[in-house]
């Protein structure tokens, strides 16, 4: 059993995925034996109306029974963009999971009032919200993508600058996806992440060693995830599947396929 | 007691699934039948390997984390060189490097293989040191950034290589910018660094030497790689590095063809053999590229691995 946290269909403007659709997805997850996948349209990262992606994602959803049954509709929702209450709520009536949310794309600060009201707004609907650490790695990145490079003064973001909000809304229920820049925290930061109800997928370049990960922060903060179309299908499962029986126990590798999604997501 | 996924698919093991997990049966009934059975790791343990790029500072703590990768993800040999050496290292200090190397891969002579640097720019002392290394053991270079590998200073030492029929193995850089193409957007590389075009100019001045581009996956913009390529039959590339984006090795293999491609890791262990085995090469390209290729070419001097 896999549930996959961290998965797309859309569109990226700056390259042609490999597939876009709920459809080729799909095959992707019964070609490697993904259950269920929580699901966005990156193309509304990049909408100005972002909306317009979600209702795309839940037409294409509703056209087939097997779509609904096993893709977890996740909404992108930019909290600046008028409207933005109005989507939300017609997201919740569509059945989204969760939301995902793009602060460096859409131009706001995690800490911004806007965005806390509507994390808080995810919380009372008990829905995820889902944090990026980045979409793309910026090494390779267009030029009109955003203006930051690993390894340069202005560099990528990491775990520790998507805290603030966690902070502010404790209570709210996180992913925290693509994990790039490091992943260990100290002291507060480290306190703060052990006491709140986060998941890390496991697609993300900064777990070079899956075994030193979960001894560092316990298997019950890590869940099976893709950033497919974006990332290679197996990379994430492959920090799973290959850890040897004293680093996980299959119980343990149970939780991180699938059972900490689970209950994170209510299903 | 734990459920496989073979158990799961199976009707009668549905509802127990149910009130282990509290996910209604129905949520998944029907659809589970439509997955494909998918062992990772027998995939993983089905080709043999080869890491035709590998980086060790030969501390035996590194070594053994190196290892201990290597075991896990049945990875046979690794051919290990150094990080980058400063543009400006003299012939004892490439010495002293190389010392590094010939010590460290004793620690596991039957796992490793080490790779020499030189520094071009002193021309005797950089054939000398290459006829030392030879000597003891080590096979094909890790060359960095001293010149740039069309610049008249490695033609020497190509026409060594090529004769000893090692492979002329480089660090390369896509562009010297971000995602290539836009100088502007340049991020403090050295100006000496070989880019793909580079690359292209040595290789056809050197047809009968074998060159290989360093990491697809490291960084740099894969599809300016492999198009620069295309028509350089005589330069392979490995597909290391962390980077692991859907598509790069189906992108290698239609750009590239199934013969000029290695594989290599960085150290990045899961992306190097996850976005591989994630592809749609079949199993003989797979087989290839994990393991034939480059040991078809490390062969041809008497290199290659049984």
């Amino acid at each position: 059993m896999l549930i996959d946290i961290n998965a797309y269909v859309g569109n990226w403007p700056f390259k042609q995925m490999a597939y876009t659709t709920c459809e080729a997805l799909l095959k992707k997850m019964n070609q490697f034996g993904v259950d269920k996948a929580a699901v966005a349209n990156m193309s509304g990262i990049l909408y100005k109306n972002c909306q317009t992606a979600n209702e795309s994602l839940f037409d294409e959803l509703n056209s087939n029974k097997t779509f609904t049954e096993r893709l977890m509709p996740f909404a992108i929702i930019n909290p600046t963009y008028p409207g933005w209450k109005s989507d939300f709520n017609k997201c919740v009536k569509a059945g989204i999971k969760g939301l995902r949310i793009y602060p460096q794309y859409h131009d706001y600060k995690l800490t911004d009032a806007t965005c806390i009201e509507l994390v808080k707004m995810a919380r009372d609907e008990d829905l995820v919200v889902g944090l990026t650490v980045r979409m793309v790695d910026s090494r390779q990145k267009s030029w009109m993508d955003l203006d930051q490079v690993a390894g340069t003064a202005k560099s990528e973001q990491g775990l520790v600058d998507l805290l603030s909000v966690i902070k502010e809304v404790p209570d709210t229920k996180y992913f925290i996806l693509n994990l790039a820049n490091g992943y260990q925290l100290k002291n507060e930061d480290f306190e703060l992440l052990m006491k709140s109800k986060v998941l890390l997928d496991t697609s993300g370049r900064s777990l070079t060693n899956m075994a030193q990960a979960i001894a560092f922060y316990g298997a019950d903060k890590f869940a099976f995830g893709t950033h497919a179309p974006v990332l290679d299908y197996l990379t994430g499962m492959l920090r799973i599947e290959s850890l040897r029986d004293g680093e996980a126990s299959e119980s343990t590798k149970e939780l991180l396929r699938w059972r900490n999604a689970q209950k994170m997501l209510n299903l | 007691m734990v459920m496989t996924r073979r158990e799961f698919s199976v009707g009668g093991t549905v509802s127990f699934f149910g009130l282990m997990t509290g996910i209604s049966p129905a949520d998944f009934k029907g659809s589970a039948s439509q997955k494909d059975e998918f062992d990772l790791m027998k995939e993983v343990k089905k080709y043999r390997k080869i890491d035709a790029y590998a980086t060790s500072n030969f501390s035996l703590d590194q070594l053994r984390d190196q290892i201990d990768f290597a075991d896990r993800l049945s990875i046979e040999k690794m051919f290990v060189g150094m990080p980058m050496t400063p543009i400006a290292a003299t012939p004892e200090e490439i010495r002293r490097i190389n010392d590094t190397v010939i010590k460290g891969v004793k620690a596991f002579p039957d796992r490793l293989v080490g790779e020499f640097t030189i520094n071009p720019t002193y021309k005797k002392e950089a054939i000398d040191e290459i006829n030392r290394c030879v000597d003891n053991g080590l096979v094909g270079t890790r060359l960095y950034n001293q010149v740039k590998i069309s610049d008249p200073w490695y033609e020497p030492i190509i026409e060594k290589l090529s004769a000893l029929k090692m492979i002329v193995f480089m660090h390369g850089e896509c562009q010297l910018g971000v995602g290539g193409y836009q100088m502007k957007y340049g991020v403090g590389k050295s100006p000496s660094t070989s880019t793909p075009e580079d690359f292209v100019a040595a290789a056809n001045k050197f047809p009968d030497a074998n060159f290989q581009f360093a990491h697809i996956g490291g960084g740099g913009d894969w599809e300016c790689m492999c198009k620069t390529f295309e028509d350089t039959p005589n330069i392979y590339v490995d597909t290391g590095g962390s980077n692991n984006e859907e598509n790069m090795i189906d992108f290698a293999l239609k750009y590239l063809g199934e013969d000029r491609l290695f594989f290599g890791t960085d150290n990045s262990y899961y992306q190097s053999i996850g976005k591989v085995l994630a592809s749609n090469l079949s199993e003989q390209q797979k087989r290839k590229l994990f393991f034939e290729n480059y040991n078809g070419l490390l062969k041809k001097g008497g290199f290659g691995v049984n």
